[in-house]
Order: C-alpha cells, then structure tokens, then sequence
C-alpha cells in the first residue's frame, strides 16, 4: 500500500500520543505511593540501625549479611571458602598441626575491602565456621585495617614443644578437630 | 537601567533607613544581590529538600531524615560537605576562566527576572528574550568548559549540551512567541496584566494552542537548560555527569547550584507567560495599593509566583523521577521532529486565533 501524507501524518500523531500516554502512566503508577494509599503506605527500605531509627543490630533481617566470622576452633582449613570467594579476598594457609590428622590453619584473612558480602563462602564451608555476624559497621581509616586476620598465627618452637609433651602425657592438645 | 516606576529597592532602602539618592549601580548591584540572596539561594535549599523527598515517596524510599527534624537541614549540611570538599590539583585556568563565564552567562538573567509587578529590574519589548541570549552564552561555557577539561566525558559532555541547547532553543522561541501574540506585548507587565488570578485568566487555558505553547515551552526549556528528564547532555550513566564529571568540591557545588538555578529561572519565566503571572485578585490589589501598603503586595505577589513555580517544579520532578531517562538522541530527535512542529503548529494557531478574536 502506498502511503499517503494523511496516513503519514496520523502515525506521527499517534506515535507522540502514544509517548505521552506512556508518561502519564508511569506517573500514575507512582501517584499512590506518594500519597500512601491502600497497601502501599509502606516505605520498602529499613532504616539504618542507629538511635535515630531506634532500630538495633537484632532488627536486621535474619539472613542479612554483616561482616564475616570464622570460628576457627572448627574451621578445618578446607579452603572451599577461598575457592567459592568471586572476589579473591580470603587467604587460608594452614599446615599439619599437632599431628597428621590435625591442621592448624595459621592464616585465615578476610580482605574487607574487597568482600562484597556475596554469602558464597558461607554457604562452601561445610564445618560451618565461616558466618555472616549481624556487624554492620566497618568502617576504618586505612584500607590495610580492613583485613580481619582469624588465623591462628605460624607455629612456632614453642608449639611444637608443647605439643611433644602432651603427646607424651596422652592428653588431648586442643587442637580442634 | 532602572526606571523611577519599578525602582522598587529603592522604596525598600529608604523604608529601612538608608539615606535617599544612592548612586543608580548601587541599587542595581544591592538589588541583584538581594534577589539571589534572598529568593533564589533559600529557594534552592526548599527546592532541593523537596525534591528529595518527593522522589522518595514515589520511589518507596525513606528519604533525608537524619539532619534535623525530618531532614530539613539537609540542603544546609550538604553546603557544609561540599565546601570542604578537596579539589583536584591539576585544574587548568582555561577551566577556571569557562567556568566563570557559564556562572556570569547564567547570573546574568537575574537582571531580567520578573518576581512581582513592581520588582522587575529591566522591563521592555527585549526582556522576555534576554534569557535565550543568556541560554546561548551559557552553553557555550558549558561546552567549552568541557573542551577545556581534555577528558572524554568533558568533550562528549560540551558537545551534547551544545547540541541540546540549540535543539531546544527554537521551539522554546516559537512558543514564547505565542503568549506575545495573545497579551500583544512582550514586557513582563504587559504579560502580567493580560492574565489574572484565577486559572480561567492564564494565557495557558485561553485556548488549546496556548495550552500547546505551554507544553511546548516547558519540555523545549528542560532540553534546553539539560534538566531532568531530559538531561542526556549531563547524563550520569555513559558519560559520567559529562561536564560536571570534571568538577570538585566547590565548583561542583556552584556547578550544580548553576543548573538549580537554571531549572528555578525557567520556571518563573513560565509561570510569568502562561500560568497567571504574579497576579492576586483584583480587588486585593486595588485595596492594598490604596491603602499605600506597596510593600506588603510585593511580598504577596512574590510568595504567590513562588508557590505556583515550586508548584510547576514538583510537577516536573514526579515525571522525572518515574521515567527512565532518555538518551541524547532521542532527546534532540524528540525536540527537533516533536516539538519544534507543535510549536510552529500552537504558533499559527494561536496567531490564527487572536485575529478571530480581534475581528
Ligand atoms: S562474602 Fe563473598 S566476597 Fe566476601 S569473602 Fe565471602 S565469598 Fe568472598
Ligand atoms: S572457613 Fe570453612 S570453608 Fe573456609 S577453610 Fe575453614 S572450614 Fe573450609
């Protein structure tokens, strides 16, 4: 079909009504939550938790996912959480502990500064000691600060010698697991 | 510069004291400064709360709540922070010099701004379009400045807000000229009297072009002066703010106060062609001038322009703040096949219509 001025002219008339009608309708889709009408009176963000808000840690959801801690008493040095983290930002290094079936996982760092509280990591460690606690303020004024260290340091001389001697009196070392 | 009729900060010194007979350019410059200081400045602390938590409503949000009651000193604090803020070393003086130049081109139009029957600084046949000869300087600041930057958001910034202002300047000059075609005269007095207080009076609602016109004059202003929605020359998201991506700190702050500016001066200039002016009821008017109380109506004047204009300022914003916003294209693209006809069109139409009305 040829197209004619007249037909030219009426697509383009509808065309810019379409526009406008598409405009007015997202405004009006918003018009109740500014006037908090019917089911939609409520605000979908939380407060921050602070005196203001008179909201406290415990007022956070659930599942929310503050900074991180590791229980190191369980942690078995498994590494899943260093493989599982999209960020790169945990470092495991561990070493047999007091003796073979044992490991001593000296370091255990999480680098905050590149932590996007993502929750993979968590959800990788099997023993559960890797968890979201409700810490929400971490704030510091050098981003090294932002490293939290859970590791139980490099063994030492000392160690070593202590553990001989328990093994030699038969009594546990500690040393989970 | 001044006439003797509409020297109204000279009847506002001599109420309060000061000896009569000050030099003209100092009334001038007292009279500049006062109208910034005194309208526009708390105007955009109002204006900037307002906005912010009108967008929060709609968008679910909370909003500022944290300074002051209910967060109403916000627009304060955020002065502070940006005050303090560091700058960047390595800023040029071609930067410093296209910077001066957009604020003086901007500024420039407070001389122009109509705020009451008798606070308007200069009054003839050219006021109406001193602020598109503003506009224009203006954006050749703006895009120089952004040359001058030597980044790519500043080049690609420069250029579309270039192209924004000449896109929305045409059909912003057609419509204005329909408000000139039904009051036949275009001194904001003239303006002003031909409309009145009650909303059937305003030039908007006389006939459906004038309504066009208004439209019109309205979205070709956001293209123009590149304010939300329509503002893809700043655009946040691909060219980093483009222009502003550049600036730090206090130049940021004036920067972004230029543009507040921008976005308060046209709507003043709107409220003033299409939406009644500062015009109350007639009787109040009369009265008051009988009862010699000139100062009492100027003031009464001023808040009723001011609530229309944050009136029509809110009103933009909720369309801002619930559309996506459009990218450079398509705003020029829209401006150039949409809006520069319908302007053409409310033009004729009007024209068409005041002659009807004349026979
Ligand atoms: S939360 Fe995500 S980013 Fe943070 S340490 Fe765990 S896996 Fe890495
Ligand atoms: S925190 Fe969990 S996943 Fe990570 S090394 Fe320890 S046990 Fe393995």
């Amino acid at each position: 079909m040829k197209e004619s001025v007249f037909s030219a002219i009426a697509l383009y008339v509808q065309s810019v009504f379409r526009g406008a009608w598409s405009i007015a309708g997202s405004c009006k889709t918003a018009l109740p939550y500014l006037i908090r009408w019917g089911d939609l009176k409520k605000e979908v963000t939380e407060g921050y938790p602070d005196p203001i808000s008179s909201k406290t840690a415990d007022d956070l959801p659930t599942r929310s996912r503050g900074l991180l801690f590791n229980d190191i008493d369980r942690c078995t040095g498994c590494r899943e959480c260093e493989t599982a983290c999209p960020s790169r930002c945990i470092r495991v290094e561990s070493e047999p502990g007091s003796d073979q079936a044992k490991v001593w996982v000296s370091v255990f760092d999480i680098d905050f500064s590149r932590c996007i509280f993502c929750g993979l990591c968590v959800e990788a460690c099997q023993p559960g000691s890797l968890v979201h606690t409700k810490q929400y303020e971490g704030a510091a004024y050098a981003v090294p600060d932002l490293v939290a260290s859970f590791g139980r340091g490099q063994i030492t001389e000392e160690h070593r010698n202590k553990w001989a001697m328990m093994r030699k009196l038969g009594e546990s070392d500690g040393v989970a697991p | 510069m001044m006439t003797s009729e509409n020297s109204w900060i000279v009847a506002w010194s001599n109420s309060l004291g000061f000896p009569e007979a000050l030099p003209q350019w100092l009334y001038a410059v007292v009279a500049l400064v006062s109208v910034f200081v005194f309208v526009v400045v708390p105007s955009g602390g109002l204006m900037s709360y307002l906005e912010r938590k009108l967008a929060a409503d709609l968008q679910a949000r909370v909003g500022p709540n944290r300074t002051g009651p209910a967060g109403l000193l916000q627009p304060i604090a955020d002065l502070f922070k940006l005050l303090q803020k560091e700058s960047r070393v390595d800023w040029s003086w071609k930067e410093n010099l296209w910077l001066s130049v957009h604020t003086m081109a901007l500024y420039s139009t407070l001389a122009v701004l109509p705020l009451g029957s008798m606070a308007v600084l200069v009054n003839t046949e050219m006021s109406v379009f001193l602020p598109f000869w503003s506009a224009l300087v203006l954006a050749l600041g703006t895009m120089l400045l952004g040359l001058s930057q030597n980044s790519v958001p500043g080049w690609f910034g420069g250029i579309r807000v270039a192209a924004q202002t000449l896109a929305g300047s045409f059909p912003a000059l057609i419509s204005l000229l329909c408000t000139g075609v039904r009051s036949g005269s275009f001194r904001w007095s003239a303006l002003a009297e031909s409309q009145g207080f009650s909303p059937w009076e305003w030039t908007v609602f006389a006939n459906p072009f004038q309504m066009v016109a208004f439209s019109v004059f309205v979205m070709s202003g956001l293209v123009l002066l590149a304010i939300p929605p329509l503002d893809g020359g700043l655009s946040m998201s691909d060219i980093h703010g483009g222009v502003s991506s550049h600036l730090y700190g206090r130049r940021l702050s004036l920067f972004q106060f230029g543009r507040f500016y921008g976005f308060f001066f046209w709507s003043v200039i709107t409220v003033v062609l299409f939406l009644g002016a500062w015009d109350l009821p007639a009787q109040v008017t009369v009265s008051l001038k009988a009862g010699g109380a000139n100062q009492v109506l100027a003031l009464l004047e001023l808040i009723w322009l001011l609530l229309k204009t944050f009136g029509l300022m809110l009103l933009i914003v909720w369309v801002a703040k619930v559309n996506s916003r459009s990218r450079v294209d398509q705003i020029t693209d829209f401006t150039w096949k949409v809006l520069s006809p319908f302007s053409l069109f409310a033009l004729v139409g009007a024209s068409l219509w005041a002659g009807w009305r004349a026979i």
